[in-house]
């Protein structure tokens, strides 16, 4: 018999639950999806007439949370705007120039300290480099910090670690989907990816009064259809070039930003996002053996100490440099270390290029740790302030002009 | 007022300022349409000593209350809420102003001169708010408009006092 509805419908129970449950606890959903799809699968008993394997629908929940990452890139080529980067100040550039070279840096050498190979490396790297803005978001206005002086700057490194993030992954998705057999190989996809990339800049840049006069469509039935169906193909699209879908769903998004009705998909798009972008993290978590986990702890307790490091240390430059206090700036560091989304878009690129299996475990753990550890970390940053002052010794927090 | 706006790229818009009375408050208005406010600490501008919260027709309703559009301080002659271009205004329609004997929607006002009527109190102290295009305006009656500062004073020059057309 065919139960594979409800076999989905049991997913996307389990989901919710767990989704309340996360409210309840006043977490991010991220980690508590991710558990639940290691608990389930293949190893899971069956009780009754609930299956919890999930064996028949596996591959239909997979091609569920790969819609989420179309539409979580989407929404963030959506978000994506060179024009709000520019007007949002000096020290915000300098700040997220600081926090990505530290930090990708530290992700590219401890990747290699560990014996890691080119590809895997790159993947590493990305996987510690991104934040995760959702959670940011969420912490900052849950704690009510969204007043500070110093959440401009971290919601402004975020900005720009989302952009680093759009061209980081274009360009290692042709390296890493494409022909990889010979050095010319390589570097022909990643030429393909890059120029498939400034396609689309220039499409946004010339097209716009064309796709205002297309896009101008009054009934919301039509449009979505219209959106939808270009945003399924221009990704599928993507994938036969060897650029990820993924990134051709971020392309598009970037596309229709710039036109009149960038607000109005930008609407439309968030319930998509967070229900697939839901059962995306639950595939993930599906996808990976949790017997398989030990081999990895090391390996993502030390990339979480690094990060941690690395990140306190970014934001304490940055903002120190923005003419903050040293408890303001200690905040950036401490708020900007949750690890979530993007850092799983991440581990899936290097699964879908057929990389080393053991990004699964260690992406997982490192996400789980730091989706847990994070927002603590944020929570408590007054008290860590007040022990590290302890040591550093830096003087009682002088008032800021900010105004001035 | 010096008042300091940034965006909060995934949240909202930041709007920062410190009065005469050195008291520092940040207004934080969410993508989805909640407002918050916060207070700081006069020695230490860092530290947010109280906040709330309102949804948005709360805040709404609180933005009329302090902006005096439900109670008109005595002491002030005519209001002005400035914020940039945008003002609000009130006036007492003038005796030979040509909008008399009119009605609101005759002369268009929204699309002729860019502004809005927000409200209407009658001499006999009746209130129309949200005035719609069928209503009449006497003399005596205070007009209560919204729009850029250039349209709201051509509006009350040609249309709200005497002499004007």
């Amino acid at each position: 018999m065919d139960h594979l509805i409800f076999e989905v419908g049991t997913a996307l129970i389990l989901v919710a639950l767990a989704a309340i449950l996360a409210n309840k606890l006043n977490f991010s959903i991220i980690p508590f999806l991710i558990i639940l799809g290691m608990v389930v699968g293949p190893h899971a008993p069956t009780i009754g007439i609930i299956d919890l394997k999930f064996i028949e629908s596996t591959p239909f929940i997979e091609f569920l949370g790969r819609i989420g990452v179309l539409f979580l890139l989407f929404y963030l080529g959506l978000e994506f705007s060179i024009g709000k980067l520019i007007r949002s100040g000096k020290s915000i550039v300098t700040g997220g120039s600081i926090y990505i070279l530290i930090n990708f840096t530290l992700g590219l050498l401890f990747a290699f300290i560990m014996g890691f190979p080119l590809k895997e490396i790159l993947i590493i790297a990305g996987i510690i480099t991104i934040s995760s803005s959702a959670i940011v978001a969420k912490v900052l206005v849950d704690l009510r910090r969204t007043g500070n002086a110093e959440t401009e700057l971290i919601l402004g490194i975020i900005m720009f670690e989302d952009i680093f993030l759009a061209v980081y992954l274009s360009v290692i998705s042709g390296l890493i989907l494409g022909d990889s057999t010979s050095l010319i190989g390589s570097v022909t996809s990643v030429l393909i990816a890059f120029g498939y990339m400034l396609l689309f800049f220039i499409i946004a840049r010339k097209a716009t009064p064309f796709l205002n006069k297309i896009l101008n469509i009054a009934s919301n039935e039509i449009f979505i259809i219209v959106i939808f169906s270009s945003l399924f193909f221009i990704a599928g699209f993507s994938e036969t070039i060897h650029v990820a879908e993924a990134i051709g769903a971020l392309l598009l998004g970037l596309v229709f930003s710039e036109t009149n009705q960038g607000e109005r998909i930008e609407h439309l798009v968030v319930p998509f996002r967070d229900f697939f972008g839901a059962i995306f993290f639950f595939s993930f978590g599906l996808s990976i053996d949790p017997l398989a986990l030990g081999g990895a702890v090391w390996l993502a307790l030390g990339a979480v100490a690094i990060t941690i490091i690395g990140n306190f240390v970014a934001g304490m430059i940055a903002g120190r440099k923005a003419g903050l206090s040293h408890k303001a700036s200690s905040n950036i560091g401490l708020t900007i270390v949750s690890r979530g989304e993007f850092s799983i878009i991440m581990a899936n690129l290097g699964m879908a290029g057929g990389l080393m299996t053991i990004l699964q475990p260690f992406s997982a753990l490192y996400v789980l740790i730091l989706a847990i550890l994070g927002p603590i970390l944020t929570k408590e940053s007054g008290k860590i302030y007040k022990q590290l002052n302890k040591v550093f010794k830096w003087k009682i927090p002088e008032k800021v002009e900010s105004l001035k | 007022m010096n008042i300091r706006e940034r965006d909060l790229p995934g949240i909202g818009r930041k709007f920062e300022t410190i009065t005469n009375n050195k008291d520092k408050v940040v207004i934080i208005i969410h993508d989805d349409g909640r407002r918050e406010m916060y207070h700081y600490d006069d020695d230490d501008y860092e530290e947010s000593i109280s906040n709330v919260t309102f949804n948005d027709s709360e805040a709404r309703q609180i933005a009329g209350i302090l902006g005096g559009m439900v109670y008109k301080p005595k002491e002030l002659e005519t209001i002005e809420l400035a914020f940039d271009d945008l003002m609000i205004e009130w006036y007492k329609v003038e005796s030979g102003a040509s909008i008399l004997g009119k009605s609101i929607g005759e002369i268009d006002i929204r699309s002729n001169y860019s502004i809005n009527v927000i409200a209407i109190m009658k001499k006999n102290k009746e209130k129309l708010l949200n005035p719609g295009p069928e209503a009449f305006l006497e003399a005596g009656d205070m007009v209560i408009i919204s729009g850029e500062r250039k349209n709201v004073k051509k509006a009350i020059k040609d249309l709200f006092s005497t002499g004007g057309g």
